[in-house]
């Protein structure tokens, strides 16, 4: 049986190497310059303005003893959970307002719906919709994994730095340390995933290895050609 | 309508994880692309993947001799469009210039006649399939075992099994091949066809050693077990081996072609686009060996780009008998492609024809850009 162990090892691997990374360091220590930070900013309201489809897709594939946390994720998302209210699509529109970055909203927005048609179009590895969602699943929880750990650290980066309001930065503290009971309850959902769904260890695993087999973090945060920078390979 | 202008760009696009093999590690895509542009700028594209030990070329001799086969083919009328005689049309344009150091100068060849090949059926708004008519819808890739750690092999195996590889190859050439041809063996299973690719790496005792102590893992073919040299040596090997032999460092040029059948050296070529010289050139080695009873891969090179890819998923579609295809990884290897569409395999490997005007992708001059560590500018009379 895939142990919980084994997956936190492969997230934790993960985020080590994107807090090792040079690029990471610059921002969180101020050391990087206006460009870096706009940059960084830019790549993340991108990769997460589609979350709420993301998990939407996940919750139509979660297993019975996922369901209910998969949903409050998805609905959490869409601002219609209790919390704030504020869809965090909407979170991220208001940090790059904030940044000084509305003026690329609207192209934003764009990169991110062709990025969502991209992956919907690319030829799908897998033989069926239950590893294409556990890939999908795993990816989802490596972010939580690592929000719930950095999060913090690079909001107050960009407060000191970039003298960013906290309202602003909302967005950071829906998925900051405080998450990260939310962020386990993640590869909880990871685990029964992979029981409900009858997938062998073997299988399991090296679908998790794949769908991180490049530092997706490094790569989404602050582009695909900072992985040479990494020496290539993620996991 | 002329050719007008033309667009070298070297890229160095970073690989998602290095790849491996007796001869080279490279963790970066270092291909040359060639944008070729008419008079109304209708566009096409072509590429070349430089390998010092296979043609003798390097990314920087391509660039240089790029601008010396250009300044022969600009304000050239391009060629009527007539079958499969456009694409010999092309290549006779191309003159034969040796490249000091170099075997051929096949990469660079390649990257400007698919360019103008490319730029021709854009005009047209035609797929290449109307001059290579596909026999086969679609295309089943292999996978490709990197050379490293067995455990990452092994690693790679699994994944590869994982997503109904049929055909898998795997690089050997080092200590551990023996130990490492079982493992992988024992993790495909019996069902998936296995091949080895030594790069040259044995000698000919080891050469027999290994297929020797490997006999019971049902061996489908050894890509050039011996470095390029005597073809009386691999004649020599053929005779002493049960397992069928290819050629790849060993065939680069036609005549390569004909001293290897002569000798009856192989039972298989591997046929790559870019170090055979551009897809004219490719196709009539495929013939020759057609006539000649030979197997035949049509190989890729690590790290191409889209551009690649597509011509060589045309040439795989095309020709009558392929016994395996490799290429099509796509950001499956590389960080990020330069086309819009993926261009990577799926399931068990396998890819549509193209059926879109040109090579059938729709590349991204940005995207070339924004990975050129050098773009070079080549007008009506060549350099600019």
């Amino acid at each position: 049986m895939v142990e919980r162990s084994q997956v936190e090892e492969l997230l934790s691997r993960h985020l080590s190497e994107l807090t090792e990374f040079a690029g990471f360091e610059a921002l969180v220590s101020g050391q990087g310059s206006r460009e870096d930070y706009e940059g960084f900013l830019v790549n993340l309201v991108r990769t997460h303005l589609r979350s709420p489809q993301v998990l939407a897709f996940l919750y139509s594939l979660a297993p019975p003893e996922a369901a209910a946390n998969l949903a409050h994720n998805m609905l959490e998302e869409l601002g219609i959970e209790e919390e704030s209210g504020i869809a965090h699509p909407s979170l991220l529109r208001e940090l790059a307002k904030g940044a000084g970055l509305g003026d690329r909203l609207a192209e934003l927005e764009v990169a991110a719906q062709e990025s969502l048609r991209q992956i919907i179009s690319e030829p799908i590895l897998y033989g069926t919709l239950k590893e294409v969602g556990l890939a999908t699943l795993v990816e989802v929880v490596a972010f939580e994994f690592m929000l719930s750990r950095v999060a913090s650290r690079i909001a107050r980066a960009l407060a000191r730095h970039l003298r960013l309001s906290s309202s602003t930065l909302e967005w950071f503290t829906h998925h900051s340390e405080v998450d990260i009971r939310h962020a386990g309850q993640g590869i909880d959902n990871v685990l029964s995933y992979v029981r409900y769904y009858g997938f062998s260890d073997e299988d399991a695993l090296t679908i998790c290895g794949m769908a991180l087999r490049e530092n997706v973090f490094i790569k989404r945060y602050f582009g695909e050609k900072a992985l040479a920078r990494t020496g290539g390979a993620g996991a | 309508m002329r050719l007008a202008s033309a667009t070298v760009y070297a890229l160095e696009i970073p690989l998602v994880e290095p790849f491996r093999h007796s001869a080279r590690a490279r963790s970066l895509c270092d291909s040359v692309v060639v944008r070729v542009r008419d008079e109304e700028g209708t566009e096409g594209f072509g590429e070349g993947v430089p390998r010092p030990y296979v043609t003798g070329e390097t990314p920087d001799s391509v660039l240089e001799h790029l601008g010396r086969l250009w300044s022969c083919i600009a304000g050239r009328d391009l060629p009527e469009l007539d079958g499969i005689d456009t694409l010999r049309a092309i290549e006779s344009w191309l003159p034969t210039v040796p490249l000091p150091g170099a075997l051929a100068d096949h990469a660079s060849r390649s990257a400007l006649e698919t360019a103008v090949l490319d730029c021709l059926l854009q005009r047209h708004e035609v797929s290449l399939g109307r001059l290579l008519p596909p026999v086969r819808q679609r295309v089943a890739y292999s996978g490709v075992i990197t050379a490293g750690s067995l455990e990452t092999a092994l690693e790679h195996a699994r994944r590869m099994k994982l997503v109904g590889l049929a055909q898998v190859k795997v690089k050997v050439g080092f200590e551990d091949d023996v130990a490492r041809v079982h493992a992988v063996r024992e993790t495909l299973g019996p069902s998936v066809s296995l091949r080895l690719d030594a790069n040259g790496a044995w000698t000919m005792e080891r050469a027999v050693e290994v297929t020797e102590a490997t006999a019971g893992c049902d061996i489908a073919s050894v890509e050039q077990p011996l470095p390029r040299g005597p073809v009386e040596e691999l004649a020599r090997l053929r005779r002493a081996v049960r397992v069928p032999l290819m050629a790849d460092e060993s065939l680069v040029t036609l005549e390569d072609a004909d001293a290897l059948i002569d000798a009856k050296a192989v039972d298989c070529f591997n046929v790559r686009v870019s170090k055979c010289g551009g897809l004219s050139r490719s196709l009539r080695i495929a013939a020759r060996a057609a006539a000649a009873g030979i197997g035949l891969q049509v190989g890729s090179q690590v790290g191409e780009t889209a551009i690649l890819s597509a011509a060589g998923r045309h040439l795989a579609a095309h020709l009558p008998e392929v016994a395996f295809v490799e290429g099509s990884y796509g950001t499956l290897l590389l960080t990020e492609d330069v086309s819009a569409e993926g261009i990577h395999f799926g399931h068990r490997g396998e890819a549509p024809v193209l059926t879109g005007p040109g090579l059938g992708i729709r590349v991204l001059e940005d995207r070339l850009r924004k990975y050129a560590r050098e773009v070079l500018e080549l007008g009506p009379g060549g350099a600019s």
